[in-house]
């Protein structure tokens, strides 16, 4: 059934629909509308779950390592400094292996205060043990997470999807909404096999003494890793009930290009709308977009972008002090690799300053320029700065 | 009102002796039964009840992090309720640190959604941390394993002022469990230590800076640091030997052999005891002394010349032994502590209390036995570990500069040091030789660049060249009058640290509330932590102690009734941190009490009522008293506290008598 639904409103439609069992959010500019259409719904009995009304982002995510060490299935959401706040819970819940899931609307980091979008918060808790999938619009954000509860709960491991807060959070799109049967026969209740419980009684959390904490972390990162298969078989199967096939990334008329754009989110879109220009002036240019950030996808990265001239990765996040971090991931994944493209890194869009088709397409033809004469000029570039400042 | 037998916490944990809050855990899970589900917060209770891969809890428990034990029983409650699991108390537990500081808003946020959960706050009045127990300590008396040290020792010392060696009373010992060990080691010491154990380093200022001595933590330490150390021990003083020698009439003893047994140590019987360190052995129930000398061989003579001289005899054998025969003088060597059998000699404590010239003469028997000079470098060998490890520290308190100890083994037939060996062996050998001294009157500065100590009489700097992990061990602090450090194996180390929390009684002594000239301990009163819990309006608060133990029970089963939150605040004394002895735990809990300075009661409510009034309230000193803590207040401070005390008491009704 079709619904037209802001990115939020996907958000907490999909929490609906996976029958949580436990919420636990805090509000925050621009994730406040998850927080209140899951609180309409349980207040309408819509959705029977337990709604804590905690006093912050690290409560919000230490109820939800509680509840689901319990084995009730727990949800979260929140954006930047809300993220940052619970940033200690995040390693302490994926280092215990619980399958807790959150929908992080990307928002720009303090300081300078910003409550506009960006992808620093979550890219910053890259390290943090979780699963991370960039949505680009609506659809993918009440599909991902619907995954992601069926992902978590097979690996346990938790999983965060993440959106561009404003552009997508509250922006409305036509999305597509499965049935409660449907999503009902693709993800099954939670039940998981240790969980606290005076009948079995376990020791969850002990002191990782040095004997075995190399081990215990070799052990999860392995898990992580294994989640890039986990994703691709949980997606067919999605593929399979509801007809929209989802990949590690996506495509967007990569054949035979020289230039290749690498992007995240919904800057995708974006993108995809230069690209389209470009292939019409005859140019051979194309868009690799990434959906699984981490575990970072290197091998298949490597085969979709080898073939380009040049490739240009376009974030909205900067790793202060050197480059942005999807680059430094891409570039990573290519250190050894014989044929590798010129790799140039650009960094838009902070604190939403506004990425234009035109922005775009002068990225492409710089990128072009560069790409002829086999040399990188300044890297990375900042798109959009103004003038003055650049002295 | 009967308790279970069973033991809901295993024992095996690796709590210090006398910890109140493990007894108070014991306590409290023996009140509520199996049907728990136990939320902690980080602290001492989990670091100490979860080892990996042991654990002490029979029921189901969880930790999480320092500061939210609070907002995971939410989830937990949460969770249970939500899957219809009925019949389950969750209790959420954390110490002070992790309840009234870092742990407050989580704490908070319970209460105020009121969830059915109950708090219980172990409050040992600050955040608790030592030395591994065979760490050798420089005392008046010797050297001696830190965990022999006893309370009113005299220790070796640095005088931070006047950069000199002092003796300084040992005012503690505390054995503070196990704990994380890591070696320091630099050119010629090694000690293993917490990584919060606070050594003297300097801290350089850069170009046109100071250079200035600043204690650091183990855990802050980088390899080339430097670090205090000491040089050598130039005092000492002629042992006085405790032995009674043989007489006629003592049993088997018809005649006696003309051996004179020296009532006080002296060089010459030291070079004769080094000698036979190296290359001697006794026999006691033959009576036997025995060298194994062969002619030809310096000591040999030496042996001989000494033995007429010290013991007034001279020894008899053949051409690869000299034997004496006197069962005095085998039971006097005997009685020495200098081992039997090649392997297990060793130099004893007595040793290092020796002058000088003493030492030196023990060393150079040594070398003239087992020993060997090439050019200024001098090597000994043996095969005993300990003796070579001793000999080394002897020999840095001579001013000597020592290498590493090699060791090897070797198999039977192989030459080694003009003997060949009889069988498989293993044996090792120590390089030392004289250090130069610095020429401080051309090169003042650059000596001092490179020895900021450079040209003191007792300590000199050296660079650390390793730092590693080294286990999990037994751990035990001492606690030094004054300047508060002491040297462990030639380092200059601070006794350890306890910092404040909010519940940090007013006047304590911690590490971040040090008694100096200035500061005089804790300057803030106890955060009172079951008056915030009231503020919540939450249905349940009390406070109790592990002194009285009935009471305590008696609390937990009411709060654990209670459909909502409860919080109930124990106080815990803790040997290691308020500085008493670890049998003294009890008392030190229920003179809380007595004194005042605890009070306990409940407030179902919102009404306060006491539910223990002591006959007589004793005065505020008795309390204290008994800790190290409080050791530095003055009179006025006590009497400050004592009315802060009585005004306490006032507010809640609890007079002077009953």
């Amino acid at each position: 059934m079709r619904q037209l639904l802001n990115g939020n409103e996907a958000a907490a439609l999909a929490a609906k629909l996976a029958r949580v069992q436990v919420i636990s959010a805090y509000p925050i500019t621009p994730q406040t509308v998850v927080v209140e259409t899951l609180a309409k719904y349980v207040a309408d009995g819509e959705l029977e779950a337990e709604f804590v009304k905690v006093e912050s982002e690290h409560s919000a995510l230490s109820v939800c390592l509680g509840a689901s060490a319990t084995g009730a299935r727990a949800f979260t959401a929140t954006s930047s400094q809300g993220l940052m706040l619970m940033s200690e819970i995040l390693y302490v819940v994926s280092g215990m292996r619980l399958p807790v899931v959150m929908a992080n609307a990307n928002r720009s980091l303090s300081a300078p205060l910003s409550i506009w979008n960006d992808q620093q918060d979550s890219l910053s808790v890259r390290d943090s043990g979780w699963i991370q999938l960039y949505g680009e619009n609506n659809q993918e954000i009440l599909d991902l997470l619907l995954l992601a509860f069926r992902l978590a709960e097979s690996l346990s491991l938790p999983t965060m999807v993440c959106y561009d807060g404003y552009i997508l959070s509250h922006t409305s799109e036509s999305v597509e909404v499965p049935s409660q049967e449907e999503v009902d026969a693709f993800l099954p209740p939670y039940s998981p096999s240790l969980r606290l419980d005076p009948d079995r009684p376990l020791t969850m959390g002990p002191v990782g003494v040095p004997e075995i904490y190399l081990e215990a972390r070799y052990m999860q990162h392995r898990a992580l890793r294994g989640a890039k298969e986990g994703f691709v078989r949980v997606a067919e199967e999605f593929g399979r009930r509801f007809g929209r096939r989802y990949g590690i990334l996506e495509e967007y008329r990569t054949e035979g290009a020289e230039v290749l754009l690498l992007a995240m989110g919904s800057l995708a879109g974006t993108a995809k709308e230069a690209v389209d220009r470009c292939r019409e002036r005859g140019e051979r240019v194309g868009l690799v977009r990434l959906l699984l950030y981490r575990p970072f996808p290197g091998e298949e990265l490597v085969r979709a972008l080898s073939g380009a001239k040049v490739v240009a990765v376009l974030e909205k996040d900067i790793s202060t002090g050197w480059m942005g971090a999807l680059y430094t991931d891409t570039v990573a994944a290519f250190a050894n690799e014989a044929r590798r493209p010129l790799f140039l890194n650009f960094i838009l869009g902070l604190g939403s300053r506004d990425v234009r088709v035109e922005d775009l397409e002068e990225v492409i033809r710089t990128v072009r320029r560069e790409g002829e004469e086999g040399r990188v000029g300044e890297n990375p570039r900042w798109v959009g700065v103004k003038k003055e400042v650049l002295e | 009102m009967r308790l279970p037998e069973e033991e809901l916490l295993a024992p095996g944990h690796r709590a210090c002796p006398g910890c109140g809050e493990v007894m108070a855990l014991r306590l409290i899970l023996k009140a509520l039964g199996r049907r728990v589900i136990v939320v902690q917060a980080t602290g001492c209770m989990e670091v100490v009840t979860t080892p990996y891969p042991q654990t002490a809890w029979r029921v189901p428990w969880i930790h999480g992090a320092f500061e939210n034990a609070a907002a995971i029983a939410s989830g937990v409650e949460a969770a249970l309720r939500r899957l219809g699991r009925e019949g389950i108390k969750v209790v959420a537990m954390g110490g002070d640190g992790g309840t009234a500081d870092i742990g407050l808003q989580a704490l908070s946020g319970m209460m105020e959604r009121g969830h059915n959960v109950l708090y219980v706050c172990t409050d040992n009045e600050a955040y608790m941390n030592c030395l591994d127990p065979s760490t050798l300590v420089l005392t008046e008396g010797g050297l001696k394993r830190v965990s022999e040290v006893r309370v009113g020792e005299l220790l070796y010392s640095f005088d931070t002022q006047k950069q000199t060696l002092v003796a300084r009373r040992c005012s503690g010992v505390f054995f503070n469990g196990v704990h994380d060990i890591h070696e320091v080691v630099t050119p010629h010491h090694l000690i293993r230590a917490t990584p919060n154990h606070p050594f003297l380093i300097l801290e350089r200022g850069g170009r046109g800076g100071r250079n200035r001595l600043v204690w650091k933590t183990l855990s802050q330490l980088r390899v080339g640091d430097e670090v205090v150390v000491l040089k050598k021990i130039p005092y000492g003083h002629s042992y006085r030997f405790n032995f009674r020698p043989a007489r006629i009439g003592d049993p088997k003893v018809a005649h006696l052999n003309p051996v004179r047994i020296p009532e006080r140590s002296s060089p010459e019987l030291m070079k004769l005891l080094g000698i036979w360190l190296g290359d001697g052995w006794v026999r006691p129930e033959r009576a036997e002394v025995g060298f194994a000398l062969p002619e030809g061989k310096r000591g040999r003579r030496e042996l001989v010349g000494l033995s007429q001289k010290v013991l007034g005899t001279t020894p008899t054998g053949n051409e690869s032994h000299l034997y004496l025969y006197s069962s005095s003088l085998a039971r006097f060597i005997d009685s020495l502590g200098f081992g039997r059998g090649a392997k297990n000699k060793t130099i004893p404590a007595w040793v290092f209390t020796l002058p000088v010239e003493e030492r030196k003469a023990l060393v150079e028997g040594m070398m003239l036995a087992d020993g060997y000079s090439l050019g200024g470098s001098h090597r000994y060998v043996s095969a005993s570990r300990e003796l070579l490890r001793r000999l080394r520290l002897l020999l840095q308190t001579l001013d000597y500069r020592v290498g590493k100890i090699h060791w090897q083994e070797r198999r039977k037939g192989e030459r080694c040091v003009e003997r060949e060996l009889l069988r498989d062996t293993g044996f090792g050998y120590l390089c030392f030789s004289r250090k130069r001294a610095p020429n401080l009157e051309e090169y003042p500065s650059q000596c001092r660049y490179g020895d900021h100590l450079a040209g003191n009489e007792f300590f000199e700097m050296e660079r650390i060249i390793e730092l590693r992990y080294a286990g999990r061990n037994q751990t035990v602090d001492l606690r030094v009058e004054r300047d508060h450090n002491f040297i462990a194996e030639g380092m200059v180390v601070h006794n350890t640290g306890i910092q404040r929390s909010g519940t940090t009684p007013f006047g304590a002594w911690t590490t971040t509330t040090p008694a100096g000239r200035i500061g005089r301990g804790e300057d803030r009163s106890k955060k009172d932590m079951p008056s915030i819990a009231l503020a919540h309006r939450i249905p349940y608060v009390a406070t109790a102690s592990v002194g009285y133990p009935w009471d305590l029970v008696w609390k937990v089963r009411k709060a654990a009734a209670v459909e909502g939150p409860s919080y109930l605040h124990v106080h815990c004394p803790c040997p290691t941190g308020w500085r008493h002895d670890s049998s003294l735990s009890i008392r030190v809990a229920r003179l809380a009490v007595e004194t005042g300075c605890w009070v306990l009661y409940e407030a179902e409510r919102g009404e306060i009522r006491i539910t223990f009034r002591p006959e007589r309230r004793r005065p505020v000193g008795e309390y204290l008293r008994l800790q190290g803590r409080f050791s530095h207040l003055t009179e006025e401070e006590v009497e400050r506290i004592q009315r802060e005390v009585d005004e306490r008491c006032r507010e809640l009704g609890l007079g002077w008598y009953g």
